[in-house]
């Protein structure tokens, strides 16, 4: 059984408190790498020619990537292997050209049979604050 | 045959082995620097004993480490997930398909060099209609478990189909 250490202090946090915000200025070269390391190849992603010709203005960004990066956030601050529960609901669709910002903030906290837990509203949203995916996560902390 | 029939229908299922190289590569795509996937010390200073996965990895962990020798007897009997059969139904009258929601449960850390074995099912199907449109909703739900077959993580997830 692993043990890595919870990076967040229970006692300390209270509600309304934000993690870090993680910003990325997503381009063409993400997509292809996402697509490579995840195994989706749909041409909407990745082919700009067929993104066209499905009436797109151009490639769009896959959900799951937004949903990395967000998680990345959330482990920057939490620390790897604390979460518990990770969970968005997709609203709009992602395009190269927008720098997507992450916003992470603690609406609760409490103890549990599975330890001491921190809840947080999670969002990803453009340079306009167009909100691309909202859920919650629920880590550990110490 | 009625929608509500696939509720309970197994979608797929598989053996999956953790493999650093492909863990390492897709922190890297998520733009995840943090040394833990990639740098066994990093990890290992962070009380892993492996490199961990990161938080979306088992989505993807279907196409990044299945080997053909070890899989289980296919539980749709070689019809294939019966969620692509009622998409592609749907599809001929036009629409598109879009992946409404992701959630993942976390039961146990989970790191390089596991082997995982997951189950995938319909958990529901239910359409409403939005702005004059029929959204057809499949819910989802894959279990990865260990070689104790404890649940290591759960998926719940949604594609949704809607109506052109």
């Amino acid at each position: 059984m692993t043990n890595s250490i919870p990076t967040l202090q229970y006692s300390t946090i209270s509600a309304g408190d934000e993690a870090p915000v993680v910003s990325h200025l997503l381009t063409r070269t993400d997509l292809v790498k996402y697509a490579g390391a995840s195994g989706d190849f749909n041409p909407m992603h990745t082919d700009e020619v067929a993104a066209k010709e499905a009436a797109l203005p151009s490639v769009f960004g896959h959900g799951m990537f937004s949903m990395g990066l967000l998680a990345r956030a959330v482990t920057d601050w939490a620390g790897a292997g604390n979460l518990k529960v990770y969970g968005v609901r997709f609203t709009k669709q992602t395009w190269p050209g927008e720098t997507l910002s992450t916003r992470i903030v603690v609406s609760g906290k409490e103890e549990t049979a599975e330890g001491k837990i921190i809840i947080a509203e999670v969002t990803l949203m453009n340079q306009n604050g167009e909100v691309k995916l909202s859920g919650t996560t629920r880590v550990l902390a110490a | 045959m009625n929608l509500q029939d696939y509720i309970g229908k197994p979608t797929g299922a598989g053996t999956i082995h953790v493999e650093r190289g492909a863990v390492s590569r897709f922190a890297h795509a998520v733009t995840d620097t943090n040394p833990v996937y990639n740098d066994l010390t990093a990890a290992q200073a962070a009380g892993f004993q492996a490199p961990p996965v990161p938080p979306t990895w088992t989505f993807s962990s279907g196409f990044l480490g299945t080997w053909p020798e070890d899989q289980p007897e296919d539980p749709t009997g070689g019809e294939g997930s019966p969620m692509m059969k009622i998409m592609r139904e749907l599809m001929k009258k036009g629409g598109m398909v879009l992946h409404g929601e992701q959630e993942f449960r976390y039961h146990q850390r989970l790191q390089c060099g596991d082997v995982l074995h997951w189950q995938g099912k319909i958990t529901d199907i239910y359409a409403k209609e939005s702005k004059g449109k029929v959204m057809t909703f499949i819910v989802m739900e894959n279990v990865f478990s260990n070689a104790a077959g404890l649940p290591v993580v759960t998926e719940i997830f949604n594609l949704i189909h809607r109506g052109g």
